[in-house]
């Protein structure tokens, strides 16, 4: 029971050293069950070295209790994924290739077509089934990766910058759907960003990483110019007010630098 | 041994002179094992990109039957055990080693090759009996290799029926399939074994030289060819198996009288040829 009320992720100064290059340096942080936290920092922060920390592909000093110990149901959303373009291999082959049981090369089957397709109109991407893996575009294989997350039932969805490499309305459809999908399904997500509009609008806890915990909290209390100011070296301000978080949309929450006059 | 006289007894009635002789139903019944599993396997180490561990592991070949030799026990018996050795020594510093895989596999290709080389170099007479390893020759298999080659064919079928599926998600994402449960390295490992055990194999039938082109090359038809990945599983089979046995006849014929090896990888090119326009054509009519 107690490891039900348990923080989703408890990061208990972790440490990555590669190369002799400190890239975590004793980094503490809570990712609280059923929140969406938005890992920001500049780049070579350490946001996906973290991430893959979590994941167990990067051997790390300290502790990451996930789950209060007793682990969590994971789904991974990578950033990119490297498919021969040429491969024929089908979307619905892509997301049945975990559930069913007979080899792929028997056909597949009518049970993992169906779920294949429920999976795709979660992501709002039904007409994918008989696409190629390789010929999908940016934003098209962000969905499908989604999908193939969502197979899993996770309890804990971790996504590494699914945004890159896709315009911003693409960006802001996306968000609005992992939103919808977090909202009626209940996991918890963490996630790599670099864009501040996106976090201030969407998430509910932010750690701003910079080798270390630089703040974290939820997005008001986090998004300050002096953090933004520590986490990327330059006069960071974010036009942010309560009103246009609710009712505007992501783009009256930017990041700008303060030359530009405050709303 | 088991009994094998029905399935010569079924490549005789296949229609092709010179099919009453004993060596040529061996060929046949051993290419027809042999084809497929090349061929399927091929599939995983196109989408694995692999290439250039098959190549390394038949290379590993030489020092198998040369290291044989020296220490007085059969090449058919010191070939497949370093072989397996090898491969699987690969997959462990593939996944525990920091190094670029292509370069993992360069350095122990690189190993084997000299092992090989100092070990003849010791011993000129050993020379000569290596010389069939380089080119391969279908004709000279055995009953026996041909009672193993069944057993390699039955746990080529089971494997491909129960780790294909995820084999297929491990070689599209490790991490993926990592995070998603999916038994990864298990499935790897096995698959290794498996691929140094038929390159191995395929070693005495096409030689040294052109193993890789037996696994690589009806893949890469089947790759133009197959709409899915189930479909370019089976195409390559059939791309294997049509190479295989046009490539015997056509060995024999006395108006060509080449190695069979290289005339079953002729073929097999020819295949991919084909398909390759077939694939622009289809494409053009789209």
């Amino acid at each position: 029971m107690e490891a039900d009320n348990a923080p989703a992720i408890v990061f208990d100064h972790v440490s990555v050293t590669c190369g002799g290059l400190n890239i975590l340096d004793e980094v503490c942080a809570v990712v609280p069950r059923g929140s969406w936290t938005v890992l920001i920092g500049p780049n070579g922060a350490g946001k996906t070295t973290l991430l893959l920390a979590l994941l167990g592909e990067m051997p790390c000093r300290g502790r990451i209790l996930v789950g209060g110990g007793r682990g969590l149901r994971l789904g991974y959303v990578p950033q990119k994924l490297a498919v021969d373009k040429g491969m024929p291999f089908t979307v619905t082959e892509f997301l049945s290739m975990g559930v069913q049981r007979r080899p792929l090369w028997l056909g597949v089957s009518r049970a993992a077509r169906d779920q294949a397709a429920a999976l795709l109109d979660m992501v709002h991407a039904p007409h994918l089934m008989k696409r190629r893996v390789g010929t999908l575009s940016g934003g098209e294989m962000q969905r499908v990766l989604l999908a193939l997350a969502l197979q899993q039932k996770p309890e804990l969805l971790i996504l590494d910058e699914p945004s890159a490499g896709v315009d911003l309305e693409g960006g802001r459809l996306f968000c609005e759907l992992l939103e919808d999908l977090r909202q009626s399904q209940g996991f918890t997500q963490i996630m790599v960003s670099h864009d501040l509009g996106m976090a201030a609008h969407h998430a509910t806890n932010v750690i701003c990483l910079k080798r270390r915990v630089i703040a974290q909290g939820s997005p008001q209390e986090v998004l300050t110019v002096p953090v933004l100011q520590t986490l990327f070296g330059m006069h960071m301000g974010l036009i942010c007010s309560e009103n246009h978080v609710h009712h505007a949309g992501v783009q009256a929450c930017a990041a700008e630098t303060e030359e530009t006059p405050h709303a | 041994m088991p009994d094998l006289s029905w399935l010569f007894h079924l490549a005789s009635l296949f229609p092709l002179e010179g099919m009453d002789m004993r060596f040529m139903q061996q060929a046949l019944v051993a290419l027809c094992l042999l084809a497929p599993m090349t061929a399927a396997l091929g599939v995983q180490v196109i989408h694995y990109r692999m290439a250039f561990f098959s190549d390394a592991v038949g290379h590993s070949a030489f020092a198998g039957v040369a290291i044989g030799l020296v220490l007085g026990v059969h090449p058919h018996i010191s070939m497949p055990v370093f072989g397996l050795a090898v491969g699987l020594c690969i997959m462990f510093l593939q996944r525990f080693s920091a190094l670029p895989p292509d370069t993992v596999i360069g350095v122990v290709f690189s190993a084997v090759v000299a092992s090989g080389l100092a070990v003849v170099s010791r011993d000129n007479t050993l020379a000569r009996d290596l010389q069939q390893f380089l080119y391969g020759d279908i004709l000279t298999l055995t009953e026996t290799d041909i009672c193993w080659l069944l057993a390699l064919f039955a746990a080529f079928v089971l494997f491909q029926a129960l780790a294909f599926n995820r084999l297929l998600y491990a070689g599209t994402s490790r991490v993926i399939a990592k995070a998603h449960r999916v038994p990864a390295a298990l499935c790897e490992y096995l698959f290794a074994a498996l691929l140094a055990l038929v390159v191995m194999f395929s070693v005495w039938s096409v030689g040294v030289l052109l193993v890789t082109a037996l696994l690589i090359v009806p893949g890469a038809a089947a790759r133009s060819l197959a709409r899915s990945a189930g479909g370019m599983f089976w195409w390559a089979i059939a791309v294997g198996l049509l190479s295989a046995v046009t490539g015997l006849a056509l060995s024999v014929q006395p108006w060509m009288h080449t190695a069979a090896g290289a005339t079953i990888i002729l073929v097999a090119c020819g295949c991919f040829l084909l398909s390759v326009i077939a694939a622009s054509l289809r494409s053009e009519i789209r």
